[in-house]
């Protein structure tokens, strides 16, 4: 278990070691229980049923079904750039400034990180170019110039369509390709999303009643060096370097566990 | 190794407890069998458990974390209660090393600010105030304009006298927000709702007094950490903190904190505070545990610590506007001080929406006080000869548009 710091701990850190309350989860009332402008305010919850407005909007949007656009219009990357240019297109069009990359679709054959928080008006500010995603559009005239990946790239293999990337790897293409060319932007697996973590409930090997360092020798047996990073870490070690510390810039020995003083 | 707590971060059950007398070991009605076939990622819940309560309990000492952040509305926090951000989605982990640079602990695993993810060009609306803005961000803290009060939703403390403590007969008495004034163990408090934060130059590093440095105890006030900063660096931006004060002991020979033993170990304990009320013996026993002499002389000191205000950010509709800072803005009609006139251009729509002080005063948040203020930086006091408007910027030194006199200022 986390160590006890002692008696010493400077001014009242001794109420904090091993003092952990038990929230239940619900504020003392929602401070504003309503009014902000933005998409996702109007969606009422009670206090127990607790969702984040806008990531439950995007939540929704990313589980929709969309119909399959099979045909589409092949142009140049630069014809294409300089038509939206002409048309004015711009950030200002954006309809969903926030979505998740995540799908049905890409569930079913394998489930093993969550959904990408996407700022599509942040990438679309930066790049000032629809078309370096919207590469292209469907060939029907009455439908808009942009439409999202999920509407072209959905199955993968398709008989009809067997140039047609899956809409799993048109996200990692898209994205890691562009993120490599400009040099900015995550490209492993983590920078992107969490993975998520396998149902521990039958690789978990404990008698009823474990003792706490059973536990843990559980979780080591197969964590063995995330056991010996904690070991090395601020959380475990409660000091560490103080780099942005004035005149202790190289000094590695200050945290609450050793010098930190405070006044509450 | 098997003294480390995995379950502590790791429980996504919401039942794991530790019990207060058992020096960090799980409290024996824990599950633990239950809760180590149910681990996964820390959440706001389990960094919460040991984060939010700070200070002895919830919201104490933390500018801007309650356990409000459990389940908070996106106008007190946009990234938690907006988009359900957790709180390691931000403090990027890697090999159990957590990124955030604390005001106040000393200890940095490694770095994150906002503009990792929104760009040192974050205002993109292709609005007519993103260049101003996007210039304001070279002096000016993102949270200056996104956070403009701090602990929103829950009061905070913001004063703690413990020179007062000891007095079992003082019975606590309720301030406005329904929280004590007094505890004998602890000593007399200050709480704060939404109050308007202190602004000061920051430029990334902080000063503070760690265990054993030498302090003016003659000094009218210390400061136990403060931001360094200056508005003649270029790094330095107008940055808001919470600012913790309050009155606490000193070694009067030695001039330097002393560090009382509070908590008793057990029921043969002779010198613990909390049991004996003497700080003589509590701050001789405090000391021999910090290997640093004690005097047997102590002094009462007033004291200041800086925290910065970083999480609850608001959503962007609710950042303050031009006119809130710049008064001499507040009677424009067109953008005419510096551009050509543009009838179309509705200024007073542009410049003056901001934060909505009077709709958190409706949500019941305790900022009356700010209602229509034209003047929430202090100009003055952070090194310009005024409204920099009138007076020009820290760099650039020309006015902006009117000259002095035609805008009514000498």
């Amino acid at each position: 278990m986390k160590r006890k710091v002692g008696l010493l701990l400077l001014f009242l850190s001794a109420v904090s070691t091993g003092f952990l309350p038990a929230y239940n989860g619900q504020g003392a009332g929602n401070a504003f229980a309503a009014g902000a402008e933005e998409k996702g305010d109007a969606i009422a919850l009670t206090e127990t049923e607790w969702k984040a407005p806008d990531q439950m909007a995007a939540q929704i949007r990313a589980a929709e079904e969309v119909p399959f656009v099979g045909k589409v219009k092949e142009e140049c990357l630069c014809v294409r750039q300089q038509r939206l240019r002409d048309k004015g297109l711009s950030t200002k069009d954006i309809t969903h400034r926030y979505f998740l990359l995540d799908s049905p679709l890409i569930r079913k054959e394998e489930d093993q990180y969550g959904p990408v928080r996407f700022m599509h008006s942040k990438h679309a500010a930066v790049l000032k170019d629809c078309a370096l995603c919207h590469h292209y559009r469907p060939v029907d005239p009455e439908a808009p110039e942009t439409t999202r990946c999920s509407a072209c790239h959905q199955e993968s293999f398709q008989e009809e369509y067997p140039e047609r990337i899956g809409l799993k790897a048109a996200y990692h293409l898209q994205c890691t390709k562009c993120h490599k060319d400009m040099q900015e932007g995550p490209v492993g697996c983590t920078g992107c999303h969490k993975k998520n973590v396998p149902d521990h409930e039958k690789l978990v090997q404990l008698p009823e009643k474990p003792e706490p360092t059973q536990v843990t020798e559980e979780c080591l047996r197969c964590h063995q060096k995330a056991g010996e990073d904690m070991l090395s870490s601020a959380h475990w070690l409660w000091k560490g370097h103080s780099p942005y510390t004035m005149e202790r810039r190289k000094e590695v020995l200050h945290g609450k566990g050793t010098t930190v003083i405070n006044n509450f | 190794m098997t003294k480390i707590d995995c379950l502590v971060c790791h429980d996504t059950t919401g039942t794991y407890k530790k019990a207060p007398p058992a020096a960090g070991m799980p409290d024996p009605e824990s599950d633990l069998l239950y809760v180590a076939k149910n681990v996964g990622h820390s959440s706001r819940k389990s960094c919460g458990s040991c984060h939010f309560s700070g200070g002895g309990g919830d919201a104490i000492k933390h500018a801007d974390m309650s356990g409000e952040l459990l389940s908070p509305d996106r106008n007190c926090d946009i990234h938690m209660g907006g988009y359900d951000f957790s709180c390691t989605e931000c403090h990027r982990t890697g090999n159990h090393k957590i990124a955030g640079r604390s005001t106040t602990v000393p200890v940095v695993e490694g770095v994150f600010s906002c503009e990792n993810c929104h760009t040192t060009a974050p205002h993109n609306k292709e609005g007519l105030l993103d260049t101003h803005l996007n210039q304001h961000c070279e002096s000016i803290d993102c949270n200056t304009c996104h956070s403009p009060v701090y602990a929103k939703c829950r009061p905070t403390k913001t004063w703690w006298d413990w020179s007062k403590a000891g007095d079992k007969t003082r019975k606590p008495q309720k301030d406005k927000y329904g929280l004590p004034d007094y505890d004998w163990k602890k000593g007399e408090f200050e709480w704060k709702e939404s109050p308007k934060p202190e602004y000061a130059w920051f430029g990334g590093f902080t000063k503070r007094i760690l265990l054993g440095d030498p302090v003016d105890i003659q000094a009218p006030v210390i400061n136990i950490t403060e931001p360094v900063g200056s508005i003649k660096d270029p790094r330095s931006r107008i940055t808001p903190f919470k600012i913790m004060g309050g009155i606490q002991a000193v070694d009067a020979e030695h001039a330097y904190f002393l560090i009382p033993h509070l908590f008793p170990r057990d029921k043969e304990d002779k010198t613990a505070y909390w049991k004996h009320r003497d700080w003589d013996k509590s701050f001789t026993e405090g000391m021999k545990a910090a290997k640093l002499p004690y005097s047997g002389k102590y002094q009462w000191v007033k004291t200041q610590m800086y925290w910065r205000v970083e999480h609850e950010v608001m959503p962007a509709s609710m950042a303050l506007s031009c006119v809130q800072c710049h008064e001499s803005l507040k009677g424009e009609k067109t953008c005419d001080r510096c551009h050509q006139d543009q009838r179309e251009v509705d200024f007073q729509k542009l410049a003056q929406k901001g934060t909505d002080f009077s709709f958190m005063e409706s949500r019941g948040r305790d900022v009356s006080e700010l209602i229509d203020s034209t003047d929430y930086i202090n100009f003055k006091a952070l090194g310009y000869k005024g409204d920099p408007i009138i007076h020009g910027g820290r760099f650039r030194k020309l006015p902006l548009g009117k000259s002095m006199a035609e805008a009514g200022e000498q």
